[in-house]
């Protein structure tokens, strides 16, 4: 690939570089924004279920959304809730944080991101944690593929 | 972005900017980000409200239509009782049509349909989200939960 530009003088269409630089980074901006998705606080130690016909977030609740990471270890065979990098072994004590959230505010969204594997119960549990702390407006996270 | 003309040759060293190498690093850039394009995975949601919090505003409503779906233990699916589509189906395709049969009927009538999901204790979640699937196919949004079984 050589350096060129400019228009030639004997007629013959040159090879223009400037406008081939402009269309390589207008299509490099849009790869990288399209791969570049906007995610919560993820965590790793969780697999997803996969569901390819739920609802894309919404945009405008993403600045209300907290997520309750309920991860499951197979070999123990027990779940661990995490919110905001912090474990909650016993769930009544994460009641006062999701009020004082709901205070904060209102419309708060619990976005609930359970592991693959995890009995209903567990689920169900936190779905009570989170009804105790005043909180109605919940979703469930799944993995597109 | 002006055109950039390097200088070269007549005994003097460029330290110009160079043209053809930035394209190859941006080319480099631009496959990675096009490969990567195919492979994202992004969280979607199914959103819902907990039951027994939500506030109503209008008593004049009509009751909506009541569907019980029951997930077992091992995966079978059950609409009102009768088992649908095989535990290891993900796809759930009978429950998914009986849903949307059930709504157009209950829209025909003017009625809401209203899906109260029992799923057992050691049912996985992965189940629980495979009838989510299947009802946001079916379009239907009025979904609650329910710990135990039906009565």
């Amino acid at each position: 690939m050589a350096g060129g530009g400019g228009s030639s003088e004997s007629g013959e269409p040159e090879f223009q570089i400037a406008p081939m630089i402009d269309v390589l980074l207008v299509l490099l901006v849009f790869f990288m924004s399209i791969t570049s998705a906007e995610v919560l606080k993820v965590d790793q130690n969780i697999v997803l279920p996969v569901s390819p016909n739920a609802k894309k977030r919404e945009a405008e609740m993403s600045k209300h959304e907290m997520a309750v990471n309920v991860r499951w270890d197979d070999k123990t065979s027990e779940a661990s809730v995490n919110v905001d990098d912090r474990d909650y072994p016993d769930l009544t004590q994460l009641v006062p944080y999701l009020q004082e959230r709901v205070k904060r505010d209102p419309k708060v969204r619990v976005v609930i991101r359970g592991d693959r594997l995890l009995p209903a119960i567990e689920i169900q549990r936190v779905m009570n944690v989170i009804g105790e702390g005043g909180i109605a407006d919940i979703s469930f996270a799944a993995s597109n593929k | 972005m002006g055109s950039h003309r390097s200088k070269r040759g007549s005994g003097e060293v460029n330290l110009g900017f160079q043209i053809a190498p930035m394209i190859d690093v941006v080319f480099v850039i631009m496959l990675y980000f096009m490969v990567m394009a195919g492979a994202v995975q992004v969280e979607n949601a199914h959103n819902t409200k907990l039951p027994g919090t939500v506030q109503v505003e209008n008593t004049d409503t009509p009751m909506p239509d009541e569907i019980a779906i029951r997930i077992e233990d091992d995966g079978q699916v059950y609409l009102n009782d009768d088992p649908l589509d095989s535990p290891e189906n993900k796809g759930l395709p009978e429950l998914a049509s009986n849903l949307g049969q059930l709504r157009e009927s209950s829209e025909a009538s003017r009625a809401e349909v209203l899906v109260t999901i029992y799923a057992n204790e050691q049912a996985k979640y992965e189940r629980v989200v495979d009838v989510l699937d299947a009802l946001s196919r079916a379009r239907i949004s009025n979904v609650t939960f329910q710990a135990g079984a039906p009565e």
